[in-house]
Formats: structure tokens, C-alpha cells, sequence
């Protein structure tokens, strides 16, 4: 009788542990889920087609034979190769996420952060960096204009 | 009877109330133990605290101007820097404060660790001043990009580059780090919350639990088991510290005054410069503080990919598992715990000493005019850092000999082993270094002296 007795209570008691222990998960999930949420940023917004290069940036790549753009929230890496060609990368080194330059002397992409270079393709030459840099469309107009579009080419 | 009689005034004011005759009378006996090893390194921690104070203080008074924003960081530090009476005494005296406790805090922990003062029952003081250790590198850090200036973004960039790493969660870190998939003003307005709010609380809730229980537990004994003497804690020990309070004060303060842009070594220096222009190019000679050089070091030994992975995955998963077998120390010293001496994690001390050193040099490009772009420059470096590294050890080995007694050099020897093999005869670092860590086990394992180094030997 006392034993069934116990055994009940031992049932009940299991039963309340287990519905508060859900209450007190749901509860902290209802308190931790709100603030992961409030710290996780929101998607940039920006235009989503071809960015046409500023009169400043296009001056700025004459001169320099490279130019770093903004374009949907990416560094991309606008740049003139030896055959006076304008092509574009992501200017962010795939080691650390340093920004690359052109380097045009040696004709290569350069991340002065960990020493990692890159042909003109993105593709790696030496150094740390795992994978090549993502190419994107660039064209340069008659009038001299330069456009990137935000798709990897 | 005397010691139980009603005290008047403020005293038998506040004891009839809160009861603070106990806690005067365990100051009274509490003693710190001297005589079996130099008491030099009992002041490190309260060494450190007071920098932290320093720090404290030197903070607020630059939140006073201050003003973090795209248009408002940079100006305000400048501002601070050349308008504010005294700004730039106060930011220098922040900015070398913030280096000299992150030195004494470093050299405490080695201290820590070679003494063996871990052993039980402090483990929990190891525990809590490795947290610490942890939130002095976040400090450092998040207050690095403060300024906004470009060695500052570009540092950043790198550092929280390498949280995308951690399996799973890594991608949402860095955005949650970053506010963002770049570094951008996002991502200072976190670190300054960080910096000033979150980082402060959780920093008062360590240190008070790392100070509650060395008050309770006191400071660790010489592991001999012999009777050391005692030192009375209220008023000679006490006085000691803010004697030496003062001298740190007076040294950083001369500091600030003769170098108030720092010594201008790598990784040491807060000259503000040009402002941070996220479309700018990273430019040579980009170095984080000089604490996180054998990381950034580290990272460039590693290859692209390595083990199926891409090379810094792999780099910080080593990096992870060292501070992690670090943290856990008092509970793999089992010859420490039973009141022994362990040779062979004394030698382990040394052995990190000199990995972290060779790196740390190398990283800062010593033996080269210039940042080394070739392998050729980036061989001189080595050379030159294996040099110095060697040097170093040749002194401290002689010392460990000849003062210390110490006779167990296995893992040490690996460590400057891996360094002349790769700084001396250019073999690749990663390659060598696998090399010198199966051939050690092997040796270790070999000649059962896995055993000897973990025993007691003879050591002072």
C-alpha cells in the first residue's frame, strides 16, 4: 500500500519536474530567441542592378589603374589589366577578409595583410589565402564610363 | 575580553550593524607566505589589478569627449588628442596602462603556471584569472577599432574574420560581431558597447570571484611541503603592493610624457593616423597589438588548405586547442595535485615561453628593413628570430640548470628543436613541426619518460 503510495507520488512528482522543466526551457528560449534575434543585423539594402562607377572613382582608376567601389554592400575590386581591359573582383581576400589591391607592375592582385597574391583572374598564386576571389562583370563604355554588375562573372 | 568589548564610534557604529569584527580579525592573521621562492612574483596580480584601476579611471574621463559615429570616432580621439588640456596625457596614459596590464597579467600567468600554484585546491584561481586573461585580450581588442583609424579597421577585419571558423555558428558570429557581413560603423558601435558596458561587468564579476577566493584560500605555498614562513599580510605585505602601486604609477606617467604615441614597435604604437576608409587597400605592415602577434603569425605558416580544411580553420582549431588544454592545466598536472613536483609541465612552461616568443618576433618582421614580400626577406626573418629565440633559451636553459637544479628539458628541447630546424635551415614550419612533435612522443613514449616528466624530479 505505502510502496504504490510512493510509487505515485514518485510519478506525480516526475510528472510536475518534467512540465517544469519544459515551462522553464520555454521560458528561457521565449527570453534568449527575441535578443539573438535583435543582435542578428538586417540584410543591407542597396540597388541590386549594375553599379555605374562614379566620375571620382572612374578619374581615381585612371589614375591608380585600380579602384575599390561599394556595390551591394561588397568591396569589389574595379581594376585596368595590361590589356587596358576594365575587370572586377571581390576585393576581399579570402584568408582574412583584408582588402586586395591590384598591383600593376607585377600584374597581380595583392592582400598586403598576409602576403597572399592572386592572378587577374582571382585565381590564387601564393600565400595563405584558401580559395580564388569571386570574379563580377565590369564594362566600360565609349564615353568612358564604367559599369559592375553584382553578379559573380 | 578585549577583543569582544562593544567598540564605540563609526566602527561600533557600523560592527553592531553589519558585524565587521570577523572580517577585521581575519585580516589581522591573514599572512602571505615567503621564503622558498622569490616574492617578486606575488605582486604581479595586484600589479595587474592596478592597471585595470587605470584603466577604469583614464576610460571614463575619455567617454567625457568621446562620441562614437562615422563622422564623430576619429575626430574625437583627435580632438582629444590635440585640443583637450591634458587629452593626450590621458589617452597615452590609457593606451600604456592598457599594455603594461596586459604584460603583467601574461607574466603572472606563467608565473602561475610554473610555480604550480593551480594545484588544488586553487583551481578555480586558475579558472577565473584565465577568464580574465580572455577579457584583457577583448579589451584590448574592442578598443583597438575605437580610434577608427585605418590600422584599426584592417585589424579588425582580420580578427573577427576568424570567428567564420567556429563550426556551425560561425557565419551568424560574425555577423552578430560585426553587426553586419563587413566591418563597418556597425561594428563600432558593438565593440564600444562592448568596450565600455558588457566586457566591465563581466571583467567586476571575475575579478571579484578571482579575489574572493584567494582571500579565502590565500596565496599558494611553495610546493616543497616545507613549513614556509609567513609575512603578515595588514600592514607589511599590503604596504609592499601600494609601495610598488606607486613606482608603476610614476612609471607610467613618465611614460606617457617622454612616449605618448607609444615606443613605436610593432604592435605598440597608437599613433591615430590617417582615418579608417573601408575602401582603401590594406597596406603593408598591418600588425594587430603586439599580444596577438603569434596568432597572426600563426596564420600565415598555415597553407591554403590542410587536412581537408581550409588552412585557418585549421590554424585556429590548433590555436582553440592549445588555450583550451591551457585552461584545463590544474587538472592534467596529477603529480601537481598530489603536492609533487612535475617536471615535465614545468618544462612545458618554458616549451610555450619559446614557441610564443619565436612567433612573436617573426611576426613583427625583425632582421628586415621592411615588411618582408618574398620568401627570400621572410627567410632573414627567421634566421634572425631563431637567433634571438636560441639566445634566449641558452640563458634560461643555464638558469633552470645551474639555479634551479631542473633536469628535464624533453619538450623544451622539441620546441627550439622545431624553431632551428625551421629559422636555421628554412625547413617549412608546419612540416617540421609535425616532425618534432611525433619524433618527441615517440621518444617520450619510448623511454618511459612520459612518466619521469610527469613525476617528481629534481627541481627547485
Amino acid at each position: 500500500m505505502e510502496s504504490s503510495t510512493d510509487a505515485a507520488k514518485h510519478t506525480r512528482r516526475s510528472f510536475l519536474d518534467l512540465v517544469l522543466g519544459i515551462g522553464a526551457t520555454g521560458w528561457l528560449a521565449s527570453v534568449l530567441y527575441p535578443v539573438i534575434r535583435y543582435l542578428t543585423p538586417l540584410p543591407s539594402a542597396g540597388p541590386s542592378g549594375p553599379v555605374k562607377l562614379s566620375a571620382d572613382q572612374v578619374k581615381t582608376l585612371d589614375k591608380e589603374r585600380f579602384v575599390i567601389v561599394p556595390v551591394q554592400g561588397k568591396r569589389i575590386l574595379v581594376f585596368q589589366d595590361p590589356a587596358q581591359n576594365v575587370r572586377a573582383l571581390d576585393a576581399r581576400c579570402t584568408h582574412e577578409g583584408c582588402t586586395v589591391q591590384f598591383v600593376p607592375g607585377e600584374s597581380v592582385i595583392w592582400c598586403a595583410c598576409h602576403n597572399g597574391r592572386f592572378d587577374l583572374d582571382g585565381r590564387v598564386l601564393s600565400g595563405p589565402p584558401p580559395r580564388p576571389l569571386s570574379q563580377y562583370l565590369a564594362r566600360q563604355d565609349a564615353e568612358g564610363g564604367v559599369t559592375v554588375t553584382p553578379q559573380t562573372a | 575580553m578585549s577583543a569582544t568589548a562593544p567598540r564605540s564610534g563609526l566602527f561600533g557604529w557600523l560592527d553592531e550593524r553589519y558585524g565587521i569584527s570577523p572580517l577585521i580579525e581575519f585580516l589581522r592573521h591573514k599572512e602571505v607566505p615567503i621564503g622558498a621562492h622569490p616574492m617578486v612574483w606575488y605582486y604581479l596580480g595586484g600589479m595587474t589589478l592596478f592597471f585595470f584601476v587605470v584603466q577604469i579611471i583614464t576610460g571614463v574621463l575619455l567617454l567625457m569627449y568621446y562620441q562614437p559615429g562615422e563622422a564623430t570616432s576619429y575626430e574625437s580621439i583627435r580632438y582629444i588628442a590635440t585640443k583637450v588640456p591634458f587629452g593626450w596625457l590621458i589617452r597615452a596614459i590609457h593606451c600604456w596602462s592598457a599594455h603594461l596590464m596586459i604584460m603583467s597579467l601574461v607574466v603572472h600567468m606563467f608565473s602561475t603556471m610554473l610555480l604550480k600554484a593551480y594545484r588544488p585546491p586553487r583551481e578555480l584561481t586558475w579558472l577565473t584569472g584565465f577568464g580574465l586573461f580572455g577579457i584583457a585580450l577583448g579589451f584590448g581588442f574592442s578598443g583597438y577599432l575605437l580610434p577608427w583609424n585605418e590600422l584599426s579597421y584592417f585589424a579588425t577585419a582580420v580578427g573577427t574574420d576568424s570567428v567564420k571558423s567556429v563550426p556551425v555558428i560561425g557565419h551568424w558570429l560574425l555577423l552578430v560581431m560585426r553587426g553586419g557581413e563587413d566591418v563597418s560603423i556597425n561594428t563600432l558601435y558593438r565593440f564600444f558597447a562592448g568596450h565600455v558596458v558588457i566586457l566591465p561587468l563581466i571583467c567586476a564579476g571575475l575579478i571579484s570571484v578571482h579575489l574572493l577566493v584567494i582571500q579565502r584560500q590565500g596565496m599558494a605555498p611553495p610546493i616543497h611541503g616545507e613549513t614556509a614562513r609567513g609575512m603578515p599580510f595588514f600592514p607589511n605585505f599590503a604596504l609592499r603592493d601600494l609601495l610598488l602601486w606607486l613606482v608603476c604609477l610614476t612609471t607610467l606617467a613618465m611614460l606617457a610624457v617622454l612616449l605618448p604615441y607609444g615606443p613605436g614597435l610593432p604592435g605598440m604604437e597608437w599613433e591615430l593616423g590617417s582615418k579608417a576608409n573601408p575602401l582603401a587597400p590594406a597596406y603593408p605592415g598591418i600588425k594587430p597589438e603586439w599580444y596577438f602577434l603569434w596568432i597572426y603569425q600563426l596564420l600565415k605558416e598555415f597553407p591554403a588548405h590542410l587536412l581537408g580544411m581550409e588552412g585557418p580553420e585549421v590554424c585556429l582549431l590548433v590555436v582553440s586547442l592549445l588555450m583550451g588544454v591551457w585552461a584545463v592545466i590544474p587538472w592534467l598536472d596529477r603529480t601537481a595535485q598530489r603536492g609533487r613536483h612535475s617536471p615535465g609541465f614545468t618544462d612545458l612552461g618554458f616549451a610555450v615561453i619559446y614557441f610564443l616568443t619565436f612567433l612573436t618576433l617573426k611576426a613583427a618582421d625583425l632582421g628586415v628593413a621592411e615588411t618582408p614580400t618574398n620568401d627570400a626577406e621572410t627567410a632573414v626573418v627567421a634566421t634572425f628570430c631563431a637567433y634571438i629565440t636560441l639566445g634566449v633559451a641558452v640563458v634560461a636553459t643555464l638558469t633552470r640548470v645551474l639555479v634551479y637544479h631542473h633536469r628535464w628539458f624533453v619538450l623544451s628541447a622539441a620546441a627550439l628543436a622545431h624553431i632551428a630546424l625551421h629559422g636555421l635551415l628554412g625547413w617549412s614550419y608546419l612540416t617540421v613541426g609535425a616532425v618534432v612533435a611525433v619524433v618527441t612522443a615517440v621518444v617520450l613514449v619510448a623511454s618511459g619518460q612520459l612518466r619521469t616528466g610527469a613525476e617528481a624530479g629534481v627541481e627547485s
